[in-house]
């Protein structure tokens, strides 16, 4: 059953920037979305109408069955987003942010006092509920914003870079949270800049290039359609990277020759398969040359 | 009941620092009463210092409603827990109204010194007080909308934090709100009157007996008052935006 749609999405600011152009695809429910792109492709944007934040200019999307304008009431109560760039106010402890958000969506106030709690254990911040934040981390801080929208229990999680500012166990722990909500049936649209991160998480991503869907499939899918095969790094043993050879090998047999000869000549060989990020920058149009040369 | 514990918490969340750090309130209240200070000090008669205090009044609410401009501001582009709240089962008219309401919490040690100040001087009757509420109330909303709408538009956190502050001097010191509307020449008063806190401290002088005014003056006074924070509610409603365009 599918959670989100959209069909010909488009939006043009009041200032005349078109930022999405005719986007259509869909979300099942309990699957983890991942929307890559670059900086202003559009993202956001996207983001922001299917979480009820922004109108739409042209064509239509749904989330859980209801219109992103016409049925943003009945969306609200089910959703929780956490926003690009999120700051806790620094005045305020973990505990003062992420109780008192609960009890602003509406939980009685011993659910949202054990609600609060429970988050807090399995982000690992219980233990600095009592600080302020302006005395944690900058990841304790992003942590924070997250415990702020884990704790609505929602259906669908809009997730705007949400492990930016982590360090990798941190990001970690956040991409196990993520999996272990989707596993509980939570759907997940996440955007970021980590290709390593879409690549452990998504079910399906779609590559967002000036507006435009440039791909939407899965990070195997996106990998193929780069059509770069495997790049056969073949150098001498004691070289230190002089007379370094990248060559690109789309079949076995190819791959094989390369290896064989390399061998033969008593070189060393790595094989590179193709990365999510070498594919996100095809299909972006970017190039890759500086580091292969 | 669920809208009025939205702008319960909401209240509480955005006030909670104020509550922690009560710096501001101590602030807002040295600069409503320095003009008191001052009346009390070189005010010829007492009867003048007395305006002053209500000046004090007039002002600490009035001022403290523009405040209202940081809250949005932060909120929307900088915590960016405006889309969060968007996001969820708030209303809208809850987080305006708990945004508000916070900032009542900086005004009232001023504001309840100032009439306790009032009445050991000039006692006063429960409606004159009632009457007195309600004008400050009123000009209180009109500079909770302008805040608000300033806070909506601006991009700019400089912006967001000087402006309500340049408005609080021009609206508060500049017109007759801690001295008498006659102390200005003829030609200027009807220009002071078009201020709102010019007919709201004349109308607050006048429940307090300080001064007395024509019918006129207090129809007048009255209905420019609510169709300010009329026109006000409208610009910030056209001007703020829940869902953005």
């Amino acid at each position: 059953m599918d959670v989100v749609a959209v069909e010909g999405l488009g939006k043009t600011y009041p200032g005349g920037t078109e930022a999405l152009k005719d986007v259509t695809f869909q979300i099942a429910k309990g699957e983890i979305f991942c929307l890559l792109g670059r900086n202003g492709a559009g993202k956001t944007t996207l983001l922001r109408i299917l979480a009820t934040q922004l109108k739409p200019s042209a064509g239509r999307a749904t989330v859980l069955g209801q219109d992103v304008e016409r049925g943003a009431k009945a969306i609200r109560g089910r959703i929780a987003v956490v926003p690009q760039e999120a700051r806790p106010n620094m005045m305020l402890s973990a505990w003062d942010h992420i109780r008192l958000m609960c009890l602003i969506r509406g939980m009685p106030r011993a659910a949202a006092l054990a609600r609060a709690r429970k988050v807090m254990e399995e982000l690992e911040l219980w233990e600095h509920r009592n600080k302020l934040t302006a005395d944690l981390s900058g990841g304790l801080r992003q942590r924070v914003i997250l415990a702020m929208a884990l704790v609505a229990d929602a259906e669908i999680l809009f997730l705007d870079e949400p492990t930016i500012g982590l360090d990798p166990l941190g990001r970690r722990k956040v991409w196990a949270m993520v999996r272990k909500l989707a596993r509980d049936g939570v759907t997940i649209l996440l955007t970021t800049h980590y290709l390593d991160e879409a690549e452990k998480l998504a079910d399906r991503l779609a590559i967002i290039d000036k507006g435009r869907l440039a791909f939407l499939g899965t990070v195997q899918g996106a990998i193929a359609k780069a059509g770069m095969g495997t790049r056969v790094v073949v150098e001498p043993v004691a070289a230190n990277g002089n007379g370094r050879e990248v060559l690109s090998a789309k079949t076995d047999a190819e791959i094989l020759a390369v290896v064989e000869r390399a061998l033969r000549e008593g070189h060393k060989v790595t094989l590179k398969p193709t990365s999510l990020e070498e594919a996100f920058i095809q299909v972006v149009g970017g190039s890759i040359d500086e580091e292969t040369s | 009941m669920k809208r009025p514990r939205e702008v319960f918490y909401i209240g509480l969340f955005d006030s909670l620092p104020i509550l922690r750090d009560p710096m501001l309130m101590i602030v807002i209240s040295l600069f409503s009463f320095l003009p008191v200070l001052f009346a009390y000090i070189f005010a010829p008669q007492p009867q003048l210092a007395m305006q002053t205090i209500v000046g004090a009044i007039v002002l600490s609410l009035g001022f403290i409603g523009l405040f209202i401009a940081q809250s949005v501001y932060f909120y929307k582009y900088w915590h960016r827990f405006q889309d969060m709240f968007v996001a969820s089962p708030v209303s809208p008219l809850s987080y305006a109204m708990g945004l508000a309401f916070s900032t009542l919490l900086g005004a009232a040690p001023a504001t309840v010194v100032a009439f306790i100040l009032l009445y050991l001087q000039v006692p006063y009757s429960v409606l004159a007080l009632l009457q007195v509420l309600a004008v400050t109330v009123l000009f209180w909303l009109s500079m909770v909308f302008i805040g608000y709408t300033i806070g909506a538009v601006t991009k700019n956190t400089r912006r967001a934090n000087s402006l309500p502050q340049v408005l609080g001097i021009v609206l508060g010191f500049l017109p007759p709100v801690y001295y008498t509307l006659d102390t200005l020449p003829p030609f200027l008063q009807p220009i002071a009157l078009l201020i709102p806190s010019t007919n709201a401290a004349q109308l607050a002088k006048y429940y307090f007996g300080l001064i007395s005014i024509s019918t006129f003056e207090i129809v007048f006074g009255w209905v420019y008052l609510i169709a300010f924070v009329i026109g006000m509610g409208l610009v910030a409603v056209r001007r703020a935006h829940w869902v953005d365009p």
